[in-house]
């Protein structure tokens, strides 16, 4: 039987559309021209320009802050979570996953105001505090469901094995269930880090004097500043990705590999 | 190392609280003041200023409608900042401690929304106007009567905002561009059906790339847009029709829930220092309207019309104003010009 090829050819195009538009804003980024209209050579202008902008070192500086230690925290409850709505079947447990899902549905704008009402109404300053707190209680729902998947197929005859042979909790915890679990609490941890990266419409309402992030930063240079600039704000931060989505693959495969 | 890395995120939380020199939040627009003159402000005053971005009043105005505080110096465009007044999220300035808003062009006050300066300061103004491909588009006459052209059919974007593209109509027929009388409004819009046959599109945003790349020959739009287009394309000049045209203003105002007050009243008072209002302009390509400044500005900004038109077409600009009720009557005419057939 002869294979269609039309799979491939949609699987192309398909690419294509994901992946030509951001190779499209690299080259600009290198384009001498501010409007990338045409093309009036090679050019780093962009980058210089960028590196001497205070604002947006800061800005980046703010997420990047954020982002890690929003990641962190989310990390180690979302994991927890994960693990309590998997073990135990309670009827609690059972509105503690509602609970923990709904944020994944709710509208950003309806949760950054609400958080926004409430910081204020308990009196709290805004700033990148606030805005670590909101990044966390989105990110938790995204890690726990991921980790939560990786449970389906987890064996618990292991850790009953473990402490049979006199492994305490600690132990068991530690160098048993979290390595198991590594592979998505990672992936977990990445999606965290993008989501916290790239959020905007929460951040916009939570952020406080002094705690504007890169993408607030982004949106207001889009009606006033140069577009050419952030294309090669893009560009890094493409590259960033790059290197952490390349590590963790990395990480991973050896991890598979000593086993 | 987990450890390690919380505990240096803690710190960085922590550290983003407090500093010991006093620091003036300034929430403003992004690339919107000189970076040199941030600096020596904070140097004279031993102080920082830290400044915030936003991408449009609306969502300013949300914010800080929803309860967030901690900005001592906002700069909202004039209708806004009339709204925020009116619902006494302002504070009235204390005059005396701004010798320098003397300098203030009283041409420019004559038609601002808050003339006597009682609760915002102008900061920068804009015009909307005409840009087009010198090199392309010939017999160009200060004029709206451009948007006429049946040779530039196709190649030719109007604003897609109610009160600029309707203005710009009603101008060109010499009424106000605040008129809510029903004869001379039913005449602007036959007036933009008119100009709507020979038009590619209403384009708020991509017809600076248009201009820039030549798609597009003439362009209705702002000023300060055109002019960075023009730092591109050689070509690109902007011209304001001398019928008239609308000039919107940015305003530093101080909202209630300021802590530095004193600070935010130095800084607007610095802003407009001669020569910190010439730098500025230089830098932005929008004019600060500060008379005192109007002489240091270089031959280059001061020969351009885009930035610094001559008095006497200056004088015929006009400040699109809230309508409140009398809204509708734009809203139902935008619909009526948006849903006629070509």
């Amino acid at each position: 039987m002869k294979r269609s090829r039309l799979p491939l050819i949609i699987t192309g195009l398909v690419l294509l559309f994901f992946y030509l538009p951001i190779m499209v804003l690299v080259v600009n980024s290198f384009n001498a021209s501010a409007f990338s209209g045409h093309w009036e050579g090679f050019s780093l202008r962009w980058y210089i320009k960028l590196m001497n902008q205070r604002d947006i070192m800061m800005a980046l500086e703010n997420t990047l802050i954020i982002a890690a230690s929003a990641t962190l925290v989310s990390c180690v409850l979302g994991s927890t979570a994960a693990f309590a709505l998997h073990y135990y079947k309670s009827a609690l447990q059972h509105w503690h996953f509602t609970l923990i899902y709904t944020p994944l549905v709710i509208p950003e704008i309806l949760m950054g105001m609400s958080l926004l009402l409430t910081f204020v109404a308990v009196g709290m300053k805004l700033g990148l505090f606030t805005i670590f707190l909101a990044h966390v209680t989105f990110c938790i729902s995204y890690v726990a469901m991921i980790v939560l998947a990786r449970l389906q197929d987890f064996d618990f005859s292991v850790l009953e094995a473990a402490r049979d042979l006199g492994a305490n909790w600690w132990v068991t915890t530690w160098r048993i269930l979290t390595p198991m679990l590594a592979p998505g609490i990672a992936s977990g941890a990445l999606l965290a880090l993008t989501l916290s990266i790239d959020d905007f419409v929460i951040s916009f309402f939570v952020a406080g004097p002094g705690s504007t992030t890169l993408p607030i930063r982004i949106y207001s240079m889009i009606k006033f500043g140069s577009p050419a600039l952030l294309n090669a704000l893009s560009t890094i931060l493409l590259v960033i990705t790059f290197i952490l989505v390349w590590l963790s693959q990395h990480l991973l495969i050896k991890k598979e590999e000593e086993k | 190392m987990k450890k390690t890395i919380l505990l240096l995120a803690a710190l960085a939380l922590m550290t983003g609280c407090q500093s010991r020199v006093a620091s003036l939040h300034f929430y403003t627009w992004a690339d919107y003041i000189a970076p040199e003159l941030v600096q020596q402000f904070e140097k004279e005053n031993n102080c920082r200023v830290i400044i915030d971005t936003f991408d449009s009043n609306e969502s300013m105005y949300a914010k800080l409608k929803a309860g967030a505080t901690g900005y001592d110096l906002i700069n909202p465009s004039s209708y806004m900042a009339k709204i925020m007044f009116d619902q006494d999220m302002l504070l009235p300035l204390d005059k005396s401690k701004l010798p320098n808003v003397a300098n203030i062009d009283p041409e420019y006050l004559h038609i601002a929304v808050d003339k006597e300066m009682s609760y915002s300061v102008p900061y920068m103004i804009t015009y909307t106007g005409i840009g087009y491909l010198a090199d392309k588009v010939s017999d160009v006459v200060p004029s709206w009567k451009m948007l006429d052209r049946e040779d530039l059919s196709g190649r030719m974007t109007l604003l897609n905002d109610m009160r600029e593209t309707i203005g710009a109509a009603l101008k060109y027929l010499g009424y106000s561009l605040n008129t809510v009388n029903d004869d001379e409004l039913a005449a602007a819009k036959a007036v933009v059906i008119g100009w709507k046959k020979n038009m590619a599109k209403f384009e708020n945003e991509q017809y600076k790339i248009g201009l820039a790349s030549g798609e597009f020959l003439l362009v209705h739009g702002y000023s300060g847009d055109i002019l960075k287009v023009q730092e591109e394309n050689e070509n690109v000049e902007f011209m304001i029709p001398e019928e008239g045209f609308s000039l919107a203003c940015d305003d530093l105002v101080i909202p209630r829930s300021a802590k530095e007050v004193d600070l935010a009243l130095k800084f607007i008072n610095f802003l407009h220092t001669p020569e910190v209002a010439a730098e500025n302009t230089e830098y932005i390509t929008y004019l600060c309207p500060n008379t005192a400044s109007y002489d240091l500005l270089s031959d280059d900004i001061k020969n351009d019309p885009g930035v610094f038109p001559e008095p006497a077409i200056r004088s015929k600009g006009e400040v699109i104003m809230d309508l409140g009720e009398d809204n509708q009557k734009y809203i139902q005419l935008w619909d009526e010009i948006k849903a006629a057939g070509n």
